[in-house]
């Protein structure tokens, strides 16, 4: 097996970068440094390495480095910064949707592929769109809540 | 101490944390990497029992991968959980296999540049195994002639040997249970079993381990516990623990599974010193749901009671299935017993625990650490009491609870203390009314496919292991606070948070104790050399103990604030008082009797370094003299779909008693996450093994059935409220609530079950499947009894 070229458009840098067509989009992200895309289970079963590829939320850890060359990909941390949260980033640390924070960036990513589509979700729709993620610490409703509240605060604010 | 207004303590306010979490911007251990870093791998075992023969490692060395086998590695066995004292730990680990004892164990060693390079030299290692009988049922391990795990371990210092696969035993005899049960009218009694289940942490284990100049290492690691992490390395390598640094990680959520110093951690260490160059090693998924989970429990109960429903006592049997390694098996035994006899009033005891070695993964504590098992157990008989009894469930329970005033056994028979602050009232009758318990009905009047039950489980978790005297567990805790040279404050402490908001409490903590707006006190990062001893993020002790060091430190520091600021405004000390001052921003130091006699707290602080030409700080430790229990109540109303078996949790009322509320949204997020586990534990999980002691998930975590969103009730169904209490012991008034929240959640199930279809089940997970095959048999009954 030999490496091959590939560039990854990741939150708006632009990397190239020599890999092993058999490695997934979850390594070849966390070895570039993007530590905030979470590897979980390598399965595809926990939703903790989510993002955005090409506006499509995929669990990174199920698709292979080579098929995202030259796509865009978005991660939770490409979403919002410190000073300039996402709004489901503000909503996530205010609801007490967080503990661990190590399921969050999936989260998030999965809130906004949600969002993107229904800005007014229900109940139902929002679990929908969660259940691909595990949480262990929070029980869930909080992040329930945590989604529809951004909803409501970016349908007023015309943000997202 | 007594109840006051708080400036900061019980506030919702923003986590500290927050910001960094919801960004990606977190790291943990996992996300860690140095420049020149090593990937490690295991070569681990595909036997769940078996000697090793041979083993070759010759392609993986030619592949230019660091090898470790079991004859590098020093030749000491030792516990991983130094929590309790010396005198009480089996010892039967080393860092690699010296003969198989479960499925995955790690039986070589390997490091290279890659971790794909690592992953093929992993392979390329060849293993001869003679695989020997497999016990996964503790009975079977039992029995005389089976397969001995063990000849030997340690014990102490001591060699002992093993026989019929016992680990350990423990008995409790208190007060007389033969005259109790000779003088009691009525009796309930029955055979309770709990599966083996997995943390399901998110975070899988992870160690990264820099080797240092002078022959030391340092270590970042997924753990609950810098510290013993440290003096567990020490021991095994024998290097001084001042060459020995271990870094404090956010961490990944633990439920109790990072207690111990994790088996990824002397492995990379051990690579890293062979290689001269730092390693990280993670567990795959897989590796980590065969590396521990709960403790699996088969428990016998007998309880009497008089006619007006006054317990006598109780006679108890219970077989811990430890797995293949003895990690806390002896106090495990212990705790259970105290749980039983600190939730009710029991005081004649006569108990015997056994724990049995068998081919499966490693108990160890997971959340309540057999709590919830013995709470389901006596919660699911004081039901059936009742109903003999013809009593309210809820009025028998406030005649029997260990309450205020009453003696309480924090961690087994010898940490012992006396309950000084307890809502138990105040929970039930709350709760009672959330739920609507006036209107429960009985299960005979509920037909139709759909029916509905009301269930209760009330329990409790000790906060801390802290008593008076000292016993078999170690508890207590340091902290280091020092004052800036603006005013701000810096936390050092050793204890992990493992994202309940534990750093978030203590700085609430100390911003109280001295004033000082909140976003000026941060605990800051920290490792174990820059801290005092920590004994561990478990027992519900965080706020407590880990808080109770910080106010301990605080208030020495705010002397040291009045007697410096005293020279300065030319007044006595004792004059001096603390506020804070919205205004400012700042903590003000003033006499309240002469208005100008003040300064702020930036100003002193400045004062003190450019002109008295020292650091305003307090180092010290602390150990409570107490473990006062979190009361937690559960009432829950469900829907059993007599069609499928499937339960649906309609509303709940989770009622905690932790004292003083610090984190109210924290304190939130812990009983809704306990129900969630909780609900897990008492209805899907379950990791099964085969007969060969596979996983029969085989490492997909979808299948071990960790709760997902679907289960989950909606916010508004959830009903979590709060006791109004002070617990007197406690950093202003707090108490714990961690694994509280979810010791009696199974309980409530089993009962609210109960409640619905009239059959009681003594086993976990309470699954659709065995749901409706007890439908179908008591529908057999029914009919045959009509005809
Ligand atoms: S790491 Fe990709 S789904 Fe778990
Ligand atoms: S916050 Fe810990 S797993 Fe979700």
């Amino acid at each position: 097996m030999k490496p091959q070229m590939i560039t990854l458009h990741i939150n708006g840098r632009t990397h190239y970068v020599a890999l092993n067509p058999n490695l997934t989009l979850l390594v070849a992200l966390r070895d570039l440094g993007y530590t905030d895309v979470k590897c979980g289970c390598e399965k595809g079963d926990c939703g903790a390495c989510a993002v955005f590829l090409n506006g499509v939320a995929v669990n990174s850890c199920l698709v292979l480095a080579w098929q995202a060359d030259e796509a865009e990909i978005l991660t939770a941390a490409g979403l919002g910064t410190s000073e300039h949260p996402h709004p489901l980033q503000t909503a996530f640390s205010d609801a007490g949707a967080i503990q661990c924070g190590y399921c969050t960036p999936g989260m998030i990513i999965s809130a906004k592929a949600l969002l993107d589509q229904k800005p007014h979700p229900t109940d139902a729709e929002i679990r929908d769109a969660i259940s691909g993620n595990l949480c262990r610490c929070t029980g869930y409703a909080q992040i329930i809540q945590a989604v529809q509240s951004a909803a409501e605060k970016m349908d007023a604010g015309g943000e997202g | 101490m007594e109840k006051q207004n708080f400036q900061v303590v019980g506030h919702v306010t923003p986590r500290k944390d927050g910001v960094a979490r919801v960004t990606g911007q977190e790291k943990y251990t996992v996300d860690m990497t140095l420049p020149r870093m090593l990937y490690g791998r295991t070569v681990c075992s595909p036997y769940a029992h078996a000697r090793i023969i041979s083993v070759d490692t010759t392609a993986a060395e030619a592949m230019g991968a660091i090898v470790l086998t079991f004859k590098d590695i020093p030749q000491i066995r030792y516990n991983e959980r130094i929590i309790t004292v010396e005198w009480a730990l089996h010892k039967d680990h080393y860092i690699l296999a010296d003969k198989v004892r479960r499925m995955g164990e790690p039986v070589v060693a390997v490091a290279a540049e890659t971790e794909e390079l690592a992953e093929k030299a992993a392979r390329a290692v060849k293993v001869e195994y003679e695989p020997l009988r497999v016990l996964v049922d503790p009975i079977e391990a039992m029995k005389p002639g089976a397969e001995p795990l063990y000849e030997t371990v340690m014990y102490g210092d001591k060699e002992i040997k093993v026989v019929n696969n016992i680990a350990c035993t423990r008995e409790v005899i208190e007060g007389d249970v033969d005259k109790a049960f000779a003088e009691s009218d009525v009796f309930v009694e029955g055979t309770f079993k709990t599966h083996k289940i997995y943390h399901a942490q998110m975070e899988p284990k992870s160690v990264l381990c820099h080797p240092e100049p002078d022959g030391g290492i340092t270590v970042w690691a997924t753990t609950q516990s810098i510290h013993n992490t440290r003096i567990v390395l020490g021991q095994i390598f024998d290097i001084p623990l001042s060459k020995i640094n271990v870094k404090r990680m956010a961490v990944g959520g633990t439920f109790g599974s990072s207690i111990q110093m994790n088996s990824v951690v002397p492995i990379g260490v051990a690579l890293a010193l062979k290689a001269r160059r730092p390693v990280r090693l993670t567990l795959t998924r897989e590796e980590d749901m065969h590396d521990h989970g709960r403790f699996g429990t088969d428990a016998h109960l007998k309880i009497g009671a008089k006619k007006d429903g006054t317990l006598t006592g109780i006679e108890m049997e219970m077989t811990a299935d430890l797995g293949a390694h003895i990690i806390q098996g002896y106090s495990f035994l212990g705790v259970s017993i105290g749980w039983v006899v600190s939730l009710y009033r029991l005081p004649n005891v006569r108990y015997k625990g056994v724990g049995v070695y068998t081919n499966k993964a490693p108990g160890c504590a997971m959340q309540g650490y057999g709590n919830p098992q013995a709470t389901l157990a006596v919660e699911s008989l004081l039901d059936e009491l009742a109903e003999k009894l013809g009593m309210d469930p809820l009025v028998l329970r406030l005649k029997n609870y260990v309450g205020l005033g009453m003696t309480f056994w924090g961690q087994g028979p010898m940490v012992r203390s006396i309950v000084w602050s307890d809502g138990v009232p105040e929970l039930l009758g709350k709760g009672q009314e959330i739920i609507g318990w006036d209107r429960r009905e009985n299960p005979n009047t509920k037909s139709g496919r759909f029916r509905r039950g009301i269930g209760l489980g009330r329990g409790f978790h000790t906060t801390s292991a802290g008593a008076p005297q000292p016993g078999d567990v170690i508890d207590f805790s340091g902290a280091l606070v020092k004052v800036n040279q603006d005013g701000s404050v810096d936390v050092v402490s050793a204890m992990v948070d493992h994202g309940g908001g534990t750093w978030e409490a203590i700085a609430k903590l100390v911003a109280e104790t001295l004033c000082v707006p909140l976003d000026k006190v941060n605990v800051v990062p920290s490792d174990t050399f820059s801290t005092g001893y920590d004994v561990c993020t478990h027992a519900t002790r965080g706020t407590y103990a880990g808080g109770g060091a910080a106010v301990k430190v605080a208030e020495q520091v705010k002397k040291e604030i009045f007697e410096t600021a005293a020279h300065y405004l030319n007044v006595q000390p004792d004059a001096l008082k603390l506020r804070m001052d919205h205004e400012q921003d700042q903590a003000v130091i003033y006499v309240p009797s002469i208005p100008d006699k003040k300064m702020t707290l930036k100003q002193l602080a400045s004062r003190t370094w450019s002109e008295s030409w020292k650091t305003i700080a307090a180092v010290d430790s602390y150990r409570p003299t107490n473990c006062p229990p979190a009361y937690v109540t559960i009432f829950l109303e469900i829907e059993v779909d007599t069609w499928t078996g499937a339960v649906r949790t309609l509303r709940t009322a989770l009622g905690v008693d932790c004292g003083t509320v610090v984190n109210p949204d924290g304190a939130v997020g812990q009983l809704e996450g306990g129900l969630s586990r909780g609900l897990g534990m008492a209805l899907y999980e379950d990791n099964e093994w085969d007969n060969q002691g596979q996983l029969l998930s085989k490492g997909y975590w979808v299948d071990a059935k960790t709760p997902g969103i679907m289960e989950s009730p909606a916010l508004k169904d959830l009903n979590t409220h709060f006791a109004d209490t002070y617990e007197p012991t406690g950093p202003f008034g707090a108490k714990g609530i961690g694994e509280a929240a979810l010791n009696p959640v199974p309980a409530a199930y089993a009962n609210a079950i109960y409640n619905a279809i009239g059959i009681r089940f003594y086993e976990l997970p309470i699954t659709p499947e065995k749901i409706l095959g007890a439908l179908m048999e008591q529908e057999n009954i029914v009919k045959e009894g009509v005809h």
